[in-house]
């Protein structure tokens, strides 16, 4: 039994790849052992013939115990009781020389060069076992140049996705360029309207929570997002667009792309069954004089930043001229209230009926941020969402405004 | 301004810094009555007489040495080397006595001294007399080492030198003695160490290089912009202690692309401690690893077809260029 570490006083051997009278040959896999890390195969040192057997599987071994005999081609097999050659202990001399060399650093360490180094720092201690060394498996992961990588985590481009074009296949800057951006997490499924029977816990957990805080019991998350990039981006579209986008139209695209990775979010409550919509309607809270009233764009997540930000204009404009028709205002499955315009940093926004959740947008501000230990100045903006707990509890609703993240921080998704 | 060569370049420098300050004097082997090996000091002699301009016997170490204590008593000696290959010999001196003796005197004591002459390959003097030293000295905290790659920057960066509290290691490229450029005629024109300048501008790649390669490389430039449309960022660091390398990293942050051109060896050359600083300050930015072009890596042979091969030439910095551009096919 080898000794594969300095803790290391046992081994158990898992199972043996041959038996008495196999032949192997030098670095064939003989038996596989477990330590208290690791489980690993030891391998033939020579060629020749198994011997005795000495151990069985599941047995533990001391370091240094016998396993089993390996004769040399031609030999006598003997059952002899003298020490085998082949799986002496794999050298405990390093840990040995290791042990010597803190005591000669010990020992020299007496002069003032000695001192001068115990002042600079905290000496190594050379006494703990070495880590494994790190293993470089071919083709494993891809070449890529620094700026490929920056480039690719900017632009939210995998690279398991890209063809490098540079020598060894490196990835370089151009393959990022024309690459497509990742595909998000699993959840983008396709979407179908179902109902989902509720069960024994959910109507406990509707029914509990809607005698404590009323017909629909709220609780709120709120999130800050960095949309320094969004704001750029939006700045960039502005210049060459003749439309002009508000950073709403931005959101609700945002929030439509997000729903399609989270259908649990884009719900009804019913008595009976909690129903997901196969449709993402996303509501707009529109403020006119007479009140507020929340038009829909219809099928968010399939239309465009620039769709998005016309369907809001003629919307809005309708509304405040009382010209909405029903169809135009009813039917949302997700609702967004933005007060940033007023200068409003965060609120709490009441969930529109038969929704489950609403985002109630803050104005984006400079704000002094930490980044890597520095303080620098970003753009942020806070998002507080209000979530019906009868349906979506905490981690549901947190889960969500994750995503949510993915789409305001690397807004580069939104028009790819 | 006017046109000069950068041969009379450093000597107007010398003389307008005697004419200024009656301590600058220059000694030298073969530089009075001879007029100097490469003619840097023709006329001196007959203008300030033996005392500021002196012969001296065939011992490099003698005359660095003695220069060191004119320097620490006040004096503000030249030593003209033959050719640098020569300084070797003093190296001693150099080193361990111009380089140590403000630290050992607790900056009681200055040396202003300037240690200058011909280096590099190029006109034929083979393995002893063709080498580059801006590694070797560079190495050594506590003397500058100046390599100026125009007439202009020749004058102005040697008037400085003469000007300073500090040894200066000053190398002079024995292939561009002969190269003309503008120079401004005033007299208190000085280019200032540890300030590295964008000789040209581009967008794809940034060389950076100094001395004759700087020349060699805004060869190399100017044809891979016209013919293959690469534009080359040229940087000319001009000193290479104190290295100013902002203007490098500003570069290549904008180009992400970096080629080092030097003449010396490859092995420990000033590229290595160049491409080195580059990699740890801009590792991000990096679309290449950053490329050195160098000399072969062989004592320079007298032939003047090997000498040529042996040096960089501009296909060497347009093949660099292309390599870090990915372009080489």
């Amino acid at each position: 039994m080898p000794k594969m570490g300095d803790a290391m006083t046992e081994g158990k051997v898992v199972r043996w790849y041959k038996k008495a009278g196999d032949v192997v040959k030098k670095g064939e896999p003989v038996l596989e052992i477990e330590t208290d890390k690791v489980n690993l195969d030891l391998e033939a040192e020579q060629d020749g013939t198994i011997g005795q057997v000495e151990v069985q599987e599941g047995q533990m071994v001391p370091v240094g115990g016998r396993l089993a005999m390996i004769s040399a081609p031609g030999e006598k097999i003997e059952k002899s009781e003298k020490p085998e050659k082949s799986e002496k202990p794999a050298e405990p001399a390093p840990t040995q020389r290791r042990a010597l060399d803190k005591k000669d650093s010990i020992k020299h360490s007496t002069g003032e060069y000695g001192e001068a180094m115990e002042m600079k720092g905290p000496r190594i201690d050379r006494s703990a076992p070495p880590a494994a060394p790190l293993r470089v498996v071919e083709g494993g992961k891809k070449r890529s140049s620094p700026l490929a990588r920056k480039m690719a985590q900017e632009m939210g481009v995998s690279l398991d996705a890209v063809q490098g074009s540079g020598p060894q296949g490196r990835i370089i800057a151009r393959d990022i360029k024309g690459a497509p951006a990742r595909s998000l997490p699993a959840t983008a499924q396709k979407l179908e309207t179902k109902e989902i029977p509720l069960s024994a816990m959910r109507r406990t957990i509707a029914k509990r929570l809607a005698e404590s805080t009323g017909p629909i019991p709220h609780f709120y998350l709120t999130a800050d997002y960095d949309v320094t990039n969004l704001l750029l981006l939006r700045a960039q579209l502005n210049e060459i667009e003749n439309t002009k986008f508000s950073v709403n139209d931005f959101v609700i695209r945002a929030a439509a792309l997000a729903l399609r990775h989270h259908p649990n979010v884009n719900a009804s409550w019913g008595d009976e069954a909690i129903t997901q919509h196969g449709e993402i309607h996303i509501g707009v809270a529109v403020s006119t004089p007479e009140g507020l009233i929340t038009p829909v764009v219809r099928n968010a997540d399939q239309k465009s930043v620039m769709e998005i930000a016309t369907d809001v204009r003629t919307l809005a404009d309708k509304a405040k001229n009382r010209k909405l028709r029903p169809e135009e205002y009813q039917g949302s499955t997700f609702t967004i209230s933005n007060l940033g315009a007023w200068g409003i940093e965060e609120f709490t926004a009441i969930i529109n009926p038969p929704n489950v959740a609403i985002l109630a947008i803050g104005a984006a501000a400079s704000r002094a941020v930490v980044i890597d230990k520095q303080v620098v100045i970003r753009d942020r903006m806070k998002i507080t969402m209000s979530c019906d707990h009868r349906v979506v509890d905490g981690a549901a609703g947190a889960e969500y405004l994750k995503t949510l993240r993915q789409y305001l921080e690397q807004p580069i998704r939104l028009i790819v | 301004m006017a046109e000069k060569s950068y041969r009379d370049a450093i000597r107007d420098a010398m003389m307008e810094e005697m004419d200024r300050d009656e301590n600058v004097l220059i000694m030298g082997e073969d530089i009075g009555v001879y007029e100097g090996t490469f003619r840097i000091t023709a006329g001196m002699l007959k203008k300030y007489g033996p005392k500021r301009v002196i012969d001296t016997p065939i011992a490099e170490a003698g005359m660095a040495g003695t220069a060191v204590g004119m320097a620490m008593v006040g004096l503000r000696p030249i030593v003209e080397m033959m050719t640098m290959n020569f300084s070797i010999v003093a190296a001693d001196q150099i080193l361990n006595h111009a380089a140590k003796v403000r630290y050992f005197s607790g900056g009681q004591v200055d040396v202003p001294l300037v240690i200058r002459g011909p280096q590099g390959a190029g006109v034929q003097l083979s393995a002893q007399h063709s080498q580059s030293f801006e590694s070797f000295y560079g190495h050594f905290p506590g003397i500058h080492v100046v390599a100026p790659g125009t007439p202009a920057d020749a004058k102005g960066l040697l008037k400085t030198a003469i000007r300073g509290r500090d040894p200066v290691i000053f190398l002079e490229s024995a292939a561009l003695y002969g190269m003309k450029g503008e120079v401004p005629d005033d007299p208190d024109f000085t280019v200032p160490f540890g300030e590295s300048r964008v000789v040209r501008e581009g967008s794809d790649v940034t060389i950076v290089s100094y001395s004759r390669m700087l020349q060699v490389s805004l060869t190399a430039a100017e044809r891979l912009s016209k013919d293959e449309g690469i534009e080359v960022e040229v940087i000319d660091l001009r000193t290479l202690r104190p290295l100013d390398l902002e203007p490098a990293y500003a570069s290549v942050s904008k180009t992400h692309r970096c080629v080092v051109v030097q003449e010396q060896w490859k092995p420990f050359g000033a590229a290595a401690e160049i491409a080195a600083s580059i990699s740890e300050h801009n590792f991000d930015e990096l679309d290449a690893p950053v490329e050195r072009v160098t000399g072969e890596d062989v004592p320079m042979p007298y032939a003047r077809n090997l000498e040529l091969l042996a040096t960089p030439h501009e296909e060497q910095v347009i093949a660099g260029v292309k390599k870090v551009l990915y372009a080489n096919g």
